[in-house]
């Protein structure tokens, strides 16, 4: 399964679990709007770093959430 | 290890009628109490013993934070689950967080609530004549018990459910989380405002710097193997992380389970309205304690007594003034003694005769979302006030009424629950001007209880997301206030090629999208209909102007705060039109910019806070 593929699994399997509704998911959605909030996006990662096996959050410099879907796969995909 | 269900039906996403009737029971099998522990006053609930008693007491643990909020209802689901089994049970809150005292914001919380704990399984004994005593640990309380375990030798088994083994792994999780968070922050920095230097906020919680260098340099898998006879170690399925912990236990020779099981994410990180009892683990802790503690019962009898249920609680005050002393004081009241609440009383001597109510938001407890309601009514007692924290039936401690789910956002009787708590404010407190406050779902009841002719002299709301719910109606529902917020998101989906091929798939229900949709366009209509009504005196059904007016003609103040973008703004100038302009002063609005809807940033919640008190105060 493509990085993509996976995030995009992750993504909807919280959003059913969390009871919320998920926006469509395009490159230029913000995350602001995708419909999930803060604490799901922590437990994306989490499984993220389980499935994928690393964690690019997991750095030692200032980093800032990923606006965007896109750059939140692009993020997952330049790290590996 | 075969999966035995207790005896508890549990269905769907309520809980089950036997655990909500064990509460309505005379002879209560549970007391809340306060007891003491090195750094302050710490609350609990007893769960007695109600089967044939064991030689063995339970000490449960909570997770930390928004965690511990969707998990209350679960970990009373334990409690209840041990005492069947003859095993009491002690349900703490460590220093600073539910209903203890506070404790100093600097302060290693992991050092202090580890000795909270050992306090917690020194008080069980003392109290039940147990001799053994098992601590069973959620998440961050689960690592909390293994640390007690190696200070304190009466603990003699542990159940660690999705223990944290790596407090490195933890807290980048939960900076992932702030980080995220931080997409809504007006300014990034505004969520540090409590937190100090080197804090972290999660979700509204506060870790300070120590704590934080603490859990740094915590990992299970390089610490000593814990000091008792027999650990269970449950992970839930779809987020694993003990295993290869587990696994270094059973080889060190110790008796050691490991079970993955279903249930995690939907009892810690799922909202308390959705939240859900874990029934697996559940069983499985079940059978575990049936099958690890001493069935001998030749207990000397505990001497009676009775618990504390008050407190005193210290406030330090800003000018220099020795600490303020407040009573606290945890209280079952109503019709059948079924709700529950914490009322906080004002310094001796206080004159003044006011009192103030804090609801429930969502199914969250009395605690409040962050714990707002308890710093707001220690604060607002510390000036005067008589603050009663409450549950409303079937929510947080209070009982569940016979025939009814727990954990209704809007349960059917929460006006009378209200009147209970305004009745005792009045008769056993004197109070002459009554407050009511309430965060979403309890702004909602606090203006259905002024609007029912409640008696209350001013609401403070903040955040509704509606003005009117019938019975019958789901929390899904509430999309309303979506679609009222970004009617354009559901024009979007209505159109998008996606959006076709997911309804032709019978995945997506466009339909009832289109029919929200159509309504906020009926809704825009029925307001412009709903002002000519008013102005000709013409009073309809449902109007959520005419009642404001209503209650304002009856002397109530109403105070609305909105978190900058919130539906609830739409909505308000939909459904009232023109009235709320016209009732002046007597309804006032604010808007707090940079806020999520629960106000879980430190900064818009001290501003959000510092306007509730402001308007609480005000004498105009």
């Amino acid at each position: 399964m493509s990085i993509r593929a996976t995030v995009v699994s992750q993504f909807e399997q919280v959003a059913v679990e969390q009871h919320r509704t998920l926006a469509r998911l395009a490159d230029d959605l913000k995350l602001l709007d995708s419909g999930l909030d803060s604490l799901s996006f922590a437990l994306i990662v989490a499984r993220l770093e389980d499935s994928l096996g690393f964690d690019p959050f997991d750095v030692d410099e200032d980093l800032k959430f990923p606006v965007t879907f896109g750059d939140f796969v692009k993020l997952y995909e330049n790290h590996r | 290890m075969s999966s035995v269900l207790p005896n508890l039906s549990l269905s769907g996403s309520h809980r089950d009628q036997s655990f909500a009737t064990s509460f309505g029971e005379q002879g209560r099998a549970r007391n809340a109490f306060y007891f003491a522990s090195d750094g302050g006053p710490l609350f609990g609930w007893l769960h007695s013993a109600t089967g044939s008693p064991r030689n063995m007491g339970l000490v449960i643990c909570k997770p930390f934070g928004y965690e511990a909020l969707c998990a209350h209802r679960s970990l009373r689901c334990f409690a209840e689950t041990a005492a069947e089994l003859g095993i009491p049970s002690l349900h703490v809150d460590y220093l600073g967080t539910g209903d203890s005292a506070d404790m100093d914001p600097l302060a290693d919380q992991i050092s202090v609530w580890t000795h909270d704990v050992v306090a917690a399984v020194r008080e069980l004994r003392k109290r039940t004549s147990v001799q053994q005593v098992c601590v069973l640990g959620v998440r961050l309380g689960a690592l909390l018990a293994v640390l007690a375990a190696e200070e304190c030798k009466d603990i003699t088994s542990l159940v660690l459910i999705s223990p944290i083994v790596s407090g490195r792994r933890y807290l980048r999780a939960l900076r992932t989380a702030r980080l995220a968070a931080s997409l809504n922050a007006a300014t990034p920095d505004a969520d540090n405002a409590e937190a100090g230097d080197g804090a972290m906020e999660a979700s509204g919680f506060l870790f300070s710097a120590a704590t934080i260098g603490s859990l740094t340099q915590i990992d299970l898998k390089t610490r000593a193997v814990p000091p008792v006879a027999d650990i269970l170690v449950i992970d839930g399925k779809s987020l694993p992380g003990a295993g290869p912990w587990a696994r270094q236990l059973a080889e060190s020779g110790i008796r050691a389970n490991y079970l993955e099981l279903p249930g995690l994410i939907e009892m810690i990180m799922t909202a308390p309205q959705f939240a859900q009892v874990p029934r697996e683990m559940v069983a499985a802790t079940r059978e575990w304690l049936n099958g690890t503690c001493d069935t001998k019962s030749n207990l000397a009898a505990p001497a009676q007594r009775s618990e504390p249920t008050s407190t005193s609680i210290l406030m330090t005050q800003d000018d220099g003034e020795p600490p303020l002393k407040l009573t606290e004081r945890a209280l079952f009241f109503g019709a059948d003694n079924r709700l529950f609440g914490i009322i906080t009383e004002p310094r001796i001597g206080e004159i003044r005769r006011r009192g103030v109510m804090l609801l429930n938001a969502g199914s969250d407890s009395h605690i409040g979302v962050n714990r707002v309601n308890v710093t707001l009514a220690r604060e607002w007692a510390s000036r005067g006030y008589v603050a009663l924290r409450m549950d409303l039936g079937g929510l947080g401690d209070s009982d569940t009424r016979p025939g009814q789910p727990d954990d209704l956002v809007f349960p059917p009787a929460a006006l009378d629950d209200i009147a209970a708590g305004v009745e005792l404010l009045r008769t056993r407190y004197a109070a002459r001007d009554v407050a009511l406050f309430g965060l979403c779902s309890g702004a909602y009841h606090s203006l259905r209880a002024a609007v029912a002719g409640v008696p209350v002299n001013r609401i403070l709301m903040v955040n509704p997301q509606n003005y009117f719910w019938k019975e019958g109606t789901t929390l899904e529902d509430l999309q309303l206030a979506e679609v009222v917020h970004n009617p354009r998101l559901y024009v979007h989906r209505l159109f998008s090629r996606d959006a076709w091929q997911r309804m032709l798939g019978g995945r997506v229900n466009l339909w009832r999208i289109a029919r929200i949709y159509a309504y906020r366009s009926l809704l825009a209509m029925e307001s412009k209909m709903r002002d000519v009504a008013r102005r000709m005196h013409i009073r309809l059904p449902n109007d959520l102007g005419s009642e404001l007016a209503q209650i304002y003609k009856r002397g109530v103040r109403i105070v609305l705060i909105f978190a900058r973008g919130e539906p609830g703004i739409d909505l308000l100038k939909l459904q009232a039109g023109s009235s709320v302009k016209k009732l002046g002063g007597y309804c006032r609005i604010h808007i707090i910019d940079g806020a999520d809807h629960i106000f879980s940033q430190s900064g818009p919640r001290m501003i959000m806070k510092k306007i509730l008190s402001g308007e609480l105060f005000a004498r105009n």
